[in-house]
């Protein structure tokens, strides 16, 4: 279908209910409609359209239009198509109905938006805070933009705990986290436990906000977001880094030089390579595999020293600027990354064919962790998740950007939606990748690494772009701003979406099921956890009690620093 | 009668100690196997001993429902299989001693009821979740130990430690069927009595962060440590003296060795199980032991017929 064809039994359906629509290209698709009627159509294109739902955006766009702004993205897979739902809202009433009572994996986003730009989702069905912590005050929105980047509002009980909801009775509360030895970042899972069986749980999360989203829009400019984006996640932070480019790109139209494409897909390759073969170490360590673990560590070390050769370091590769990359493909780097890919390879096949050949690994981890198609389209699960359960996505075929429409590979599907298939996927996709690479050292094209750009960038533009990171779809939206920033950046990492199908996917299945299920959607709570505030909540030392630490970091915080 | 209480006293205190002694060096030779395996250089073999040093000399903090209990539990974890040290009637069985096949299970018991009290006294939900696996484990498990046993008994017509060990359970005349069959169910079930991968899930670090050990540190987690150490010295032992007899009649100091080497071979083994296998979940176990316990009875029941 192109876009047309999508758009005809919409403006069918719902008229002068559609106010106007912007055809960025003819991949990416912005629909302004009334906020009466914005459930109404998302409902369709959910149900009746078949979409997978991406995010909701909410933005504070009182300063230029006057108004709040609410959005809602879908991605159509096979018609290779983004589109966006926008609806205005009164600055003095900024209210619209839930949509999350229709697309349950609108929840979070509308929880997200309450929370920090205060736009209320009417009849949400949960509508308990997600983001700002329980003692913040009430009605103060950290992404409204008369509050600074670094405000810390009167009234803020620092202390106060979460109210968590009560437990189903006969349940006992095992809490899993903040710290836990497989939670490598804080995430709190408030389990009922039945005996073994898990009967359900309650997450909070967003402990360690950094407010890049904020800082984006008030302090930093187009060219130092990028690398405030990778440092979103640590091991797919390349991916952030070029899915920001890529949505300013798209927004401002500036065309990109072919070598730095290029070489965009070879480092979004090298960090899969080095996110999946830590994945399957991870998974074996969670499950008691430990011999696993290093074989997997051994064999991905030289795919450090390889990124650390191209780009000075071995995460944070810093690669991208707007309009192209920062570090080229030199010939010494092209023959040597060739050598490292036939040594990974070659000791990958034989430890892969050993893997999914382990009846032991496959007894603990079949069955576990279900999500079946119908939970991946109600909660808009994504990446390996999905395609372990055989349902064909992936953004680098299905939305390609960067140089992968110029090459060969083939999406890798599983037909157990369950922690083996996720296994299954992950240890066969490093093959493609390899085989991804080779290709762009074959077809590297010469030229330059940065397209030229004379004059500022168009206000007022919006931009999206799906990157197909190790986990699913990282997805970036923004509109373009003045002073050389975007006015509002919304991220959702992949993560963002598989976490909610978590309450599902370990409902009544064993605690001992518990850490590899969630290991299994291979979660990045940094991902999650990227929006506003410094949170300096420090309280593990128990010599110094942690307000006194808490002041402490706080004065040096504000302090300047003395030379 | 006094002199044949020295010697056994003396003996068994020589016994406890040697065991003692040699279990850090086991499980520092575990660790460097399982290093090689993994392709890793690891640690120096008597790294153990560094670590309980260290260990020892740390504060003893007091930090669940029952400090005097905690105390006790890591007493009791590392008193239990040094008992069954001092108790082993010498290599071979032709020493005097002190106990019988009774005594003896009581004794290996112990080891896991000094697991289930550590974990209630500390008393945080991993530890219950831990011992609550544990319990599983337990009544299931320790049957099975004492199926061996009888059938050792059946063949050797004694509940006499002296007479049982030395390779009772092939009977005195041959290889026996139920001899064989008992073999091949504890050889199966062996990881799980000395509680390593598969068989570890009452620890489970990556699940339940070490379960019922979560809340000790210092001495008394080195208690813990140690006893689960000497545990799997003394199990892999045990094995030896019921299935793998040969090499007593060489006199001393030959038949200590050769009765070390093949305990050794067993630790061997378990280590290199270890290090390949992924960790069971407990329903996955039981269902394992529950395979084994029948196994173990048809044994029991062939012993008791004479095969």
């Amino acid at each position: 279908m192109k876009p047309s064809e999508i758009l005809t039994p919409i403006k069918q359906r719902y008229g002068t209910a559609i106010q106007r629509i912007d055809r960025l290209d003819d991949r990416r698709l912005v629909l302004h409609v009334d906020a009466g009627a914005l459930k109404s159509i998302c409902r369709f294109l959910f149900r009746d359209l078949d979409a997978r739902y991406i995010a909701g955006i909410g933005a504070d766009d009182r300063p230029y239009s006057g108004r709040f702004m609410v959005a809602h993205n879908f991605a159509f897979d096979r018609d290779g198509l983004l589109a966006s739902v926008l609806a205005m809202l009164p600055a003095d009433a900024p209210e619209v109905d839930s949509i999350a009572g229709e697309v349950p994996a609108a929840s979070w986003s509308e929880r997200e938006f309450h929370d920090l730009v205060g736009i209320v989702p009417r009849n949400h069905p949960n509508p308990k805070r997600l983001v700002l912590p329980d003692g913040w005050p009430d009605r103060v929105h950290p992404l409204r933009k008369e509050r600074p980047w670094n405000d810390r509002p009167d009234g803020y009980d620092e202390d106060r705990p979460f109210a968590f909801d009560p437990a189903p009775p006969g349940c006992v509360v095992v809490p899993l986290g903040p710290f836990h030895p497989t939670l490598d970042e804080p995430a709190h899972f408030r389990l009922y436990v039945d005996g073994e069986i898990v009967r359900g749980c309650e997450y909070r999360g967003f402990m360690v906000h950094r407010g890049i989203e904020k800082l984006a829009e008030s302090v930093l400019t187009y060219n130092d977001i990028p690398m405030a984006a990778e440092r979103i996640c640590g091991i797919c932070g390349c991916v952030h880094n070029v899915a920001y480019a890529q949505a300013v790109e798209q927004a401002a139209s500036i065309p990109v030089p072919p070598r730095a494409e290029y070489i965009r897909t070879i480092m979004l390759e090298i960090e899969r390579l080095h996110s999946h073969l830590l994945w399957v170490g991870l998974a074996g360590h969670i499950l008691g595999y430990d011999t696993l673990f290093m074989h997997c560590f051994r064999i991905r070390e030289p795919v450090m020293w390889i990124a650390e050769k191209i780009s000075g370091n071995r995460k944070t590769y810093a690669l991208c600027l707007i309009g192209g990359v920062r570090w080229d493909i030199t010939p010494e780097l092209h023959d040597e990354l060739d050598q490292v890919l036939n040594r990974l390879e070659a000791q990958w096949r034989p430890l892969v064919s050993a893997l999914l050949e382990d009846r032991n690994l496959r007894r603990r981890a079949a069955g576990i962790g279900v999500a079946d198609r119908a939970l991946i389209k109600e909660q808009g699960l994504i990446g390996p998740v999905a395609r372990a359960a055989g349902i064909d996505i992936d953004c680098r075929r299905d939305h390609p950007y960067a140089a992968y429409d110029r090459v060969d590979f083939d999406v890798i599907l599983a037909q157990d939606p369950d922690v083996w298939g996720r296994i299954s996927v992950r240890a066969r996709e490093v093959f493609e990748s390899i085989r991804i690479i080779r290709q762009c050292l074959v077809k590297l094209p010469a030229g330059l690494l940065q397209a030229p750009i004379a004059d500022e960038l168009p206000i007022g533009r919006i931009g999206m772009s799906s990157v197909e990171a190790p986990r699913g779809e990282s997805h970036h939206w923004l509109i373009t701003g003045e002073n050389h920033r975007p006015r509002r950046w919304r991220v959702r990492a992949p993560t963002y979406q598989n976490l909610q199908g978590i309450p599902a996917m370990i409902r009544d299945q064993r605690l001992a099921d518990m850490t590899i299920t969630l290991g299994s959607i291979d979660p990045c709570f940094s991902c999650t956890d990227r929006l506003e505030t410094v949170d300096v909540r420090t309280g593990a030392v128990r010599v110094c009690p942690p307000e006194e630490l808490r002041d402490r970091l706080r004065q040096r915080w504000n302090e300047p620093t003395t030379p | 009668m006094s002199g044949h209480l020295h010697e056994i006293l003396a003996r068994g205190l020589l016994q406890a100690g040697a065991v003692l002694l040699a279990a850090p060096l086991a499980e520092g030779v575990m660790r460097k196997i399982t290093a090689v395996l993994q392709s890793r250089q690891g640690p120096p073999v008597i790294q153990p001993y560094y670590d309980l040093l260290k260990l020892m000399g740390k504060e003893d903090l007091e930090c669940g429902e029952s400090p005097w209990m905690q105390r006790l539990a890591g007493w009791l974890a590392l008193v239990a299989p040094l008992s069954v040290a001092a108790l082993w009637p010498g290599i071979g069985g032709q020493g005097p001693a002190a106990g019988d096949a009774i005594l003896l299970v009581y004794l290996l018991t112990l080891g896991g009821v000094a697991t289930l009290l550590a974990g209630l006294a500390a008393g945080s939900t991993y530890s219950l979740l831990g011992i609550s696996r544990e319990m599983m484990t337990m009544m299931v498990l320790e049957p099975l130990l004492a199926i061996a046993l009888l059938v050792a008994a059946c063949h050797a017509d004694s509940l006499q430690l002296a007479d049982l060990f030395g390779g009772a359970i092939y009977g005195r005349s041959g290889h026996s069927g139920s001899g064989l069959l008992m073999l091949g169910v504890l050889v199966f079930a062996f990881q799980a009595m000395v509680s390593r991968r598969p068989f570890d899930m009452t620890e489970a670090e990556s699940e339940i962060m070490e379960g019922p050990l979560m809340e000790y540190s210092g001495p008394k987690l080195a208690l813990l440590q140690w006893a689960r150490m000497a545990r799997l010295v003394v199990s892999s032992a045990l094995m030896v003296a019921l299935f793998w007899p040969g090499g007593a009649q060489l006199g001393f100091p030959w038949a200590a060795l050769v009765f070390a080497a093949k305990t050794a071979a067993v630790i061997l083994a378990v280590t290199v199980i270890a290090a390949t296998h992924v960790r069971y979940r407990v329903d996955q176990a039981i269902r394992y032991f529950g395979g084994m316990l029948l196994a173990g009875l048809a044994a029991l029941g062939l012993a008791c017929f004479g095969f």
